[in-house]
């Protein structure tokens, strides 16, 4: 049986930081995000951008250094501020879906 | 003379209302409508807030909430999810711009707890600020705290223990696993404190109120003064309860 999508998730402590969980919605051929959920108790400011890096991280291939500079630009361009989270422990939590 | 800031007491407000009611004070805050708000609360039922950005499934054991008449709310602010019992809430709106409050947001946390350890000086507990949000005493935590802003507004909210129960909490939160249920019920009951643990009696809520809101007031050099909260706050309070926090589509939407 061909397996086209995949529901996975992982959970990550952030060094000096929060607790982040995060749901993925994987296609697995095409090494894809099909729909990601960042979720955990962390802060970030203004919250809405949650939703935007969410939404833009659609159709995005799995790789770190694509996700990185991805959410990278995201924070850069929306002037997101994150506390108890960073760029690179949240790539790390989508890598771990994957692992 | 000092400023004049407003100040709400409002004990026993369902989580719904709760969390609407200080939505309301940051959006007539943003308004220019109302100086800035010191609100005292307490939680009638009991209940769990979760944090924006928390999963509701993942964190609350939603039958076991139903079954003891507990309810849950999302907040509109960040951080973890919080057994709403014994204890006294506080929230801080005020604007951005107010010299009294750092524009840095970790500053900021600092400055508004620093309201709550003045607060339990009074009560001689010695407290001490954790960045990011907590308050500890002897090394262990007795206030959770959590902050928005929005419309150039600031809105702070955060617990003061009064007494802890951390066998009811955990049967309410979901564990990563029942193997570890026993294990992390210990390590929190070693990290958690609250205000009779610390002075070894208990102390009635007035009491505890009545050091905060000297904290408050010593903290920002000025006078709180009783108030009530405004038509608008009232009308805009009841559509957020009904559109956002008492709904299914708010709570469970991660």
């Amino acid at each position: 049986m061909l397996v086209l999508d995949m529901r996975l998730k992982s959970v990550y402590k952030i060094p000096n930081g929060k607790l982040l969980k995060v749901f993925l919605d994987y296609d697995p051929e095409k090494n894809l995000i099909k729909k990601i959920s960042i979720t955990g108790d962390f802060f970030v400011y203004p919250e809405e951008t949650v939703e935007l890096i969410e939404k833009e991280l659609r159709g995005i291939r799995v790789d770190k250094d694509v996700l990185l500079s991805k959410i990278k630009s995201i924070i850069e361009r929306e002037g997101i501020e994150f506390i108890g989270l960073d760029a690179e422990g949240l790539v790390e939590g989508i890598m771990l879906c994957v692992a | 003379m000092s400023e004049k800031w407003r100040f709400l007491l409002t004990p026993d407000r369902t989580a719904f209302e709760n969390m609407a009611i200080d939505w309301a004070v940051l959006k007539a805050s943003s308004e220019g409508l109302i100086p800035p708000t010191v609100r005292f609360y307490t939680w009638k039922p009991s209940a769990i807030s979760i944090g924006y950005f928390q999963s509701l499934e993942e964190e609350v054991d939603i039958d076991i909430c139903k079954k003891l008449g507990v309810d849950y709310v999302r907040r509109i602010t960040g951080g973890g999810a919080v057994y709403h019992e014994h204890e006294l809430t506080y929230s801080i709106v005020i604007p951005e711009s107010h010299p009294m409050i750092p524009g840095n947001i970790l500053k900021s946390y600092g400055r508004i707890c620093g309201a709550l350890i003045k607060g339990l000086k009074h009560l001689e507990i010695h407290g001490k600020y954790a960045p990011i949000n907590d308050i500890l005493v002897n090394g262990r935590k007795i206030s959770g705290n959590a902050q928005t802003r929005k419309s150039r507004t600031v809105l702070q909210h955060g617990t003061l223990l009064l007494d802890v129960d951390v066998d009811k909490m955990f049967s309410l939160l979901k564990v990563p696993s029942e193997k570890i249920r026993d294990k992390l019920i210990s390590d929190v009951k070693q990290r958690v404190t609250s205000i009779k643990h610390v002075l070894g009696e208990n102390i009635s809520f007035d009491e505890v109120a009545g050091a905060m809101r000297t904290g408050f007031e010593e903290e920002f050099n000025v006078e709180l003064v009783e108030g009530c909260l405004t038509e608008t706050e009232l009308m805009d309070s009841k559509r957020f309860e009904k559109d956002y926090f008492s709904s299914y589509e708010w709570n469970h939407r991660k």
